[in-house]
């Protein structure tokens, strides 16, 4: 186990931002922490990571639940803030070599993993270039490789991605996965589902200061996946029987929108093939699309509210 | 009116800008006189370089425009660049002629030997525009507004020694006197002294016109650049 | 600790880039000097010595009175912005890091007040009397400056409202040293100036010894020790809340 929360409760004055929190992080995995703006995600590092004291519950880090944030474990732990933290007037190489040195990295070590970390994160060219000097999302990977200089087993990333461009962006997405690859544990938080479902070998879904729940991508998808929206575009709609695909099993409903038909019907029916067959035999089939759900759509069946602005849907 | 009543709002929106703006001409009033320099009491031979950074800082808010993007979006707004400048600078200038308005005033109602607070009153008001002409200038090279106000300490207390504001011209050495003549307190230091000792209307008009002339100077070189 | 030790190149470093405190705080007053040194000429004080060494020797002082803007930019960089975290979730003492940014930042004042010194001792012929007497009141005028700016940093929220009162620090004790113009002879701004003005007291614990009065020197140099001792305890205690 790399770390777990028991039953933590944080309050900011009066305000309850997390909710009796237990979370288990196991070795090798990337955890998706999912939530819209507010959830009590950095909260919940921050708790995690003992920048903040909790009112109740207790962390647990690498099997230390006595002195979790002593330094014995901090040495471990790589922290990616949300903001650019790093110092603009040193170069990328002076950076890194800080970090290095405060996580007690010294000689040739340091050099080959300052080296190193620079190179994961693709800024290889530029150790002499000052920070201040470089772009937003040179500046976002510079502050990855800041964390991972001193190769932490248990890495917190903490909206990483916000403000970047889409290439940065898949590099870091692309490095989160290598890093799992090597051994890392990952806790990743974000507000954007897309990038959760791309990397995360789990997914907690934290909502209110509350976790509303957790498994695979998939699983939490199947979980609330109650029908599927079958779209196919023909060429000629007048002909289609459309009772004919009303009367299959399962079939919730059948509309007819200009050279559209859109089938409803319940989760995993199979009926794609069926379908098709009857549109065949009296017109031609010009496009067909089967909508699935995504965390989304579970985060809106869970909480009845949408997951980027936390409004109602 | 939209710009120059909102950059009035902004200008004294919170206590302190108020405080600095309003409770440092009122307290100049009070200073001390010199024994035999300044002429003027020291709040009103200081109050040149006071009127400097007091330009500088609020137009800072042209600055924070272009730093937070703001520049921007008039930029494509329906109104011109010239307009946005104009309400801006003019905003500033409604502040200053307050404050020497109380400057000067106020020291007549309290009773300190000003002379001919009149001229002294169109002095400041003269060397205000130009003042803010010059910080219009001055932000136009910088991007940062911390570093522009740091950077015009520097070159403010030199400008202040060298133009005769902080210490007599006379003594400077020769070469620094006719350095001198280039910079907009050397004229402000002058204008103080016809003030004091009175001589030819058209001498007075001269130090404004060479203010003026500066403001114009400031202004263009200060406009020509683009807020985005 | 050795991992705070670690850091402080880095902290050189940064501090050595940061080239407007340069411009401030060595360029500015070189030139200033500079200009004095051409209008004063051969001017003599009411002791018949030049009156050009009198201002070069209270411009060097003046000067250190802003030396702890250094310290507290730093300590804001690095203890209360987001940086912050990063160094509260890394297995090194914040408490000393923060002590080892300020020694650096006291330090380097004082390496711009030595700049200082050597301009205008060797570059315009000022007579300071012993240098490493007068390095030592610089130094302590250095520390006195930068624990007030701390108490400011740590006691005030708003870290521009802390800045701007280590400016007002600085101007108020030129202002009250009767620098920019005289000031009325009351009970209250005397003592200030004989007891707590740290620009005066440096002055004057230079001045005196200049002039071989070593006891009355030693009374203005105790006068700031004692200054650094309650800014010390009252930064302590302050700072054991905030960092």
């Amino acid at each position: 186990m790399i770390a777990s929360l028991n039953g933590i409760v944080k309050r900011y004055d009066s305000k309850l931002v997390l909710d009796y929190i237990d979370l288990d992080i196991n070795e090798g995995q990337i955890i998706g922490l999912l939530g819209p703006n507010g959830a009590g995600k950095s909260t919940l590092i921050r708790c995690l990571t003992g920048m903040e004291t909790v009112n109740q519950g207790n962390v647990t880090l690498f099997g230390d639940g006595k002195k979790p944030f002593q330094n014995k474990n901090k040495e471990k732990i790589g922290l990616v803030t949300q903001e650019i933290s790093i110092f603009p007037e040193l170069t990328a190489q002076e950076n890194a070599n800080f970090f290095a040195g405060i996580y007690g990295l010294k000689g040739e070590v340091r050099k080959r993993r300052v080296a190193e970390a620079l190179a994961f994160v693709g800024l290889a060219e530029h150790t002499k270039g000052r920070a201040q000097n470089f772009s937003g999302g040179m500046q976002r990977r510079l502050n990855i490789a800041c964390s991972l200089v001193h190769d932490p087993k248990f890495l917190i990333m903490d909206e990483p991605t916000v403000g970047i461009d889409p290439q940065s962006r898949n590099h870091i997405l692309q490095a989160v996965k290598k890093l799992q690859r090597n051994g890392t544990t990952i806790l990743y938080t974000t507000h954007y589902m897309e990038e959760v479902e791309t990397i995360a070998s789990e997914v907690v879904i934290l909502d209110k200061g509350q976790i509303i729940t957790r498994g695979t991508v998939q699983d939490l998808i199947r979980n609330i996946q109650h029908e599927e929206r079958i779209k196919v575009e023909v060429s000629h709609p007048e002909e289609v029987s459309l009772e004919s695909i009303q009367a299959l099993p399962d079939v919730k409903q059948v509309i007819k929108d200009g050279n559209q038909i859109l089938v409803v019907s319940s989760a995993n029916s199979g009926h794609l093939d069926r379908i098709l067959t009857i549109i065949k035999e009296d017109s031609g089939v010009v496009g067909i699309n089967v909508e699935k759900a995504n965390l989304e759509d579970v985060f809106l069946t869970l909480t009845g509210r949408t997951l980027r602005d936390g409004g109602s849907a | 009116m939209t710009v120059f009543h909102f950059v009035l709002k902004r200008s004294i929106a919170n206590k302190t800008s108020l405080l600095i703006l309003f409770l440092f001409p009122v307290v100049a009033i009070f200073l001390p006189s010199g024994e035999y320099w300044p002429h003027l009491p020291y709040g009103y031979q200081y109050f040149g370089i006071f009127i400097l950074f007091i330009s500088l800082k609020l137009s800072g808010l042209i600055l924070e425009d272009r730093m937070r993007g703001i520049a921007k979006k008039v930029s494509i707004a329906p109104i011109s660049h010239f307009s946005y400048l104009a309400q801006n600078l003019l905003a500033y200038f409604s502040i200053l002629i307050l404050q020497c308005l109380i400057l000067v005033y106020g020291g007549v109602l309290v009773g300190k030997e000003l002379y001919q607070p009149f001229w002294l009153f169109i002095l400041f008001i003269t060397f205000s525009m130009a003042s803010i002409a010059f910080a219009l200038m001055w932000i136009s090279f910088f991007r940062n507004k911390e570093i522009s106000m740091l950077i015009f300490m520097s070159i403010i207390s030199v400008i202040a020694l060298i133009g005769g504001v902080l210490i007599p011209i006379e003594l400077l050495p020769e070469i620094l006197q006719k350095i001198a003549i280039m910079l907009p307190t050397f004229w402000l230091a002058w204008g103080i002294d016809w003030v004091v000792f009175g001589g030819e209307l058209k001498e007075f008009l001269l130090v404004n016109g060479m203010l003026i002339l500066y403001m114009f100077l400031f202004l263009i070189t200060g406009s020509v650049k683009k807020l985005h | 600790m050795m991992r705070v030790l670690r850091t402080i190149p880095y902290t050189v470093i940064r501090m050595s880039r940061d080239y407007i405190t340069l411009l401030l705080l060595l360029v500015v007053p070189i030139i200033l000097i500079t200009i004095f040194y051409f209008v004063l000429g051969d001017l003599k004080n009411q002791y018949g010595d030049p009156a050009f060494y009198d201002t070069a020797q209270l411009m060097t002082l003046v000067f250190q009175l802003f030396g702890g803007s250094i310290v507290i930019a730093h300590i804001q960089d690095d203890l209360f912005s987001p940086r912050r975290q990063r160094l509260m979730v890394a297995p090194m003492s914040r408490p000393f890091y923060a002590l080892s940014i300020s020694l650096c930042g006291m330090l380097y004042s004082i390496f711009l007040g030595f700049l200082l010194f050597l301009f205008t001792g060797i570059g315009l012929k000022v007579e300071w009397g012993n240098g490493f007497w007068v390095m030592y009141i610089i130094g302590l005028l250095a520390v006195l400056s930068s624990l007030v700016s701390l108490i400011l940093i740590f006691a005030v929220k708003n870290f521009k409202l802390a800045e701007r009162l280590s400016e007002v620090y600085g101007i108020g004790c030129i202002v009250l040293a009767g620098l920019f113009f005289p000031i009325p002879d009351y009970t209250v701004i005397t003592f200030i100036n004989e007891y707590l003005n740290p620009l005066l007291l440096a002055a004057n614990a230079i001045g005196y010894a200049q002039s071989n009065l070593f006891p009355d020197a030693y009374i203005y140099m105790i006068r700031l020790g004692v200054g650094i001792v309650i800014t010390f305890i009252i930064v302590f205690v302050l700072g054991r809340r905030k960092i």
